[in-house]
């Protein structure tokens, strides 16, 4: 079956050339992307997650807020029962900040020099491979 | 007898003393050299295509003597926190020896969303200085007269406005206003900012209100425009910069002449806001080519005849983007040779990143070095000696005239589509994103190699320190800003808010009555909300905050 995976940034964080070419190469690798784009808060961000009956999920950030985004991202997930679909994070992610990261449960974490195959590996395991 | 410098916080003296000047003309090794060099005996050729330095087309330069009659400016940005965090770092930066003040507002300042704004919380101050009402604008400029001292502004929808406001409220004409801003809003629809925050034929209008009023009210005010820069960073070869740059301008041209601007006074205000990547060769003819193309349009196109129209003016930002996360110092090595490019292309302005860039808001320590930098170029190098010191190389006039001829191609094809229709249709959003997934592809293949990315990445390289600063001046901030909102005059304050929207529904220049609401204390979310309302769309881009007053149909 085709893995659904939803895309997409949090406040007004207008650097998107990334996830913008990485939802390009996942469709290219056969994974059906749900592109949202910018601009998102995080309740419609979790909305878009139910409604879309996502796989897991893609954030980018390049702003600094994103420790305290996440955070209340996966709460938001939790409190709306979809706390189970796999997230990952890409952008200028901070070695610092991997742990309480993966203390709240991301299992993806796709920082500068990431590679592409690495993503299209995680997403097609639905969160697996790295786990 | 008044001085220079009354009006002026002595803590920010150094902005006029620290001018960087050309200290020698003479080689490293003592050897005299001309302000330029040319063939021993001009042709038709020479004179169509390049010209010299200060000579339609302006292909070898702007003027005559290039950096012998005037250095570039040395800039560095700024930004972070509440106002008292971004004055801090100014004063530090003025004290390395930088000479301009250039302040880049946080994301929310800059798209017009309130710090207060439910869907925005963590960014507040983190990204750029939090600059939401006149009275924080204020405290930023406490002892800057802005008819002395020359302010840059990174951002488009508010800036002049509310740097004009505290003009105003200060008692002082906003002829005699000093400074610069990027009203490029094209640029931010296409950057990221998506129809859903701009749409393209709203935020075009209100850019070009802009230009009409600074143009007929504020003539020392300098416009970046096209915004290149942003546009280059999301995903553009040199070609595309010109191409997509000049559709920008040329549909802001053809606006203003309806309006009544004479294509001289509008053309010699503007600035072209460009950028420096890491190919140091192809940036040099861009930056050449871009002159030229600029010159024959202005000329051919609209018929200017002003040399102040006619001869761009650049100014430059070296390339973020290509800056890379790991082993950062290998950045200042880049930063160096993109600024030695832009100087080698005769740019009028030099802003080079710092060499954290990739990680964080700039360290101080960061900034040092990129000022030094500058200073090693100035000095050192002799990177300002001579104008245009490429010209003449068969490799440098080829790859120019190779530049032009694809961003001609390329503006043929958008012009015919039309720039806001090829905005909004995201045909040029499909160019970015074929331009980056062909890179990221390349880089994946290693068919194109950069250090620290695909090859050569450092192991145990060692964790890069970030920029941090002390959260409670924005804890302070945001108490004054709710505050403030309970506390201003409310008649004042609505009426404003009405004249702003009865304004834009009846098609009239907005900017006047954007400097008033802001004296008024609307805040910038109220203000960029207000326009929303009036050119039909939603208040709030999030859907999540409700407009203040209900507006007259």
């Amino acid at each position: 079956m085709t893995v659904r995976c939803l895309l997409g940034m949090l406040g007004t964080d207008v650097h998107s050339k990334g996830i913008r070419t990485l939802a390009q190469v996942l469709r290219d690798a056969g994974i059906e992307v749900i592109y949202l784009g910018e601009h998102n808060s995080v309740a419609g961000m979790v909305r878009a997650v139910i409604d879309e009956d996502a796989d897991i999920i893609g954030l980018s950030f390049s702003s600094a807020a994103y420790l305290e985004y996440i955070r209340q991202f996966v709460t938001a997930m939790r409190e709306n029962g979809v706390g189970s679909v796999p997230l990952m994070i890409g952008g200028l992610i901070h070695p610092d900040d991997h742990l309480p990261l993966q203390e709240m449960g991301i299992s993806g974490i796709f920082g500068p020099g990431s590679r592409m195959d690495a993503i299209i590996d995680f997403v097609r395991n639905k969160g697996g491979s790295l786990q | 007898m008044a001085n220079n410098t009354d009006g002026i916080d002595p803590a920010l003296l150094g902005l006029l003393q620290n001018e960087v000047k050309m200290s020698r003309t003479k080689s490293w090794s003592g050897i005299e050299t001309a302000a330029y060099y040319g063939p021993d005996k001009r042709d038709v050729d020479y004179d169509t295509k390049l010209g010299n330095p200060g000579e339609y087309p302006y292909t070898r330069g702007a003027y005559p003597e290039m950096y012998r009659s005037r250095m570039w400016t040395l800039r560095n940005i700024v930004g972070y926190g509440a106002p008292e965090d971004t004055r801090e770092g100014l004063l530090k930066t003025i004290a390395a020896g930088g000479n301009g003040i250039n302040v880049v507002g946080d994301p929310p300042t800059t798209q017009g969303i309130d710090p207060d704004h439910p869907a925005i919380g963590p960014e507040v101050g983190l990204e750029g200085c939090s600059l939401p009402t006149m009275r924080d604008m204020e405290r930023l400029l406490a002892g800057v007269d802005l008819a002395k001292i020359d302010t840059a502004w990174h951002w488009s929808t508010t800036a002049y406005a509310l740097v004009a406001a505290v003009h105003s409220h200060r008692g002082q004409s906003l002829n005699t206003l000093q400074g610069s801003n990027m009203p490029d809003m094209l640029q931010e629809t296409l950057s990221g900012w998506g129809q859903k925050v701009v749409p393209a034929a709203f935020g075009h209008r209100n850019a070009v209100d802009q230009i009409e009023f600074c143009t007929a009210n504020s003539p020392k005010w300098a416009l970046g425009i096209p915004q290149a820069y942003d546009l280059r960073e999301r995903g553009l070869s040199p070609a595309g910069e010109i191409a997509v740059g000049m559709a920008i301008v040329i549909k802001t041209m053809e606006d203003l002449v309806v309006r009544g601007v004479s294509i001289d006074r509008a053309a010699a205000g503007i600035a072209w806001v460009s950028i420096s990547d890491v190919d140091f060769f192809e940036e040099v003819a861009k930056f050449r080519a871009l002159r030229r193309f600029w010159a024959r349009t202005m000329k051919e196109r609209f018929g200017a005849t002003d040399t102040r129209a006619l001869r761009l003016r650049i100014a430059c930002h070296t390339s973020g983007r290509s800056l890379v996360y790991k082993q950062p110092l290998n950045n200042l090595t880049r930063t160096a040779i993109q600024s030695l490019a832009a100087l080698c292309g005769g740019v009028q302005s030099l802003e080079a990143c710092t060499y954290d860039e990739p990680v964080c808001v700039p360290t101080h320590e960061a900034r040092d070095l990129a000022i030094r930098q500058q200073q090693i170029l100035a000095n050192e190098i002799g990177a300002a000696r001579v104008a245009d010191p490429l010209g003449g190389s068969w490799y440098i006039e080829s790859l120019t005239d190779t530049v032009e001829a694809e961003a001609v191609a390329m503006l043929e094809k958008i012009e015919k589509i039309g720039v806001i229709e090829a905005v909004t249709n995201g045909y040029i959003e499909q160019i970015m994103d074929d331009y980056n997934l062909t890179v990221q592809r390349e880089l994946d293949l290693n068919e194109r190699i950069v250090v620290g990315v695909n090859q050569f990445v450092p192991e145990n390289d060692p964790v890069p320190t970030r920029f941090r600063f002390d959260p409670t001046n924005t804890r302070i901030h945001l108490q004054r800003f709710s505050e403030l909102k309970q506390q201003r005059d409310r008649t004042s304050w609505e009426a404003a808010l009405r004249h702003l929207h009865d304004t834009a529904r009846g098609g009239g220049n907005c900017t006047q009555a954007s400097i008033d609401a802001l004296i008024a204390d609307v805040t910038v979310g109220e203000l960029w909300g207000t326009l929303r309302v009036a050119n039909g769309y939603a208040y709030d881009p999030y859907g999540a905050v409700e407009a203040p007053i209900r507006y007259n149909a």
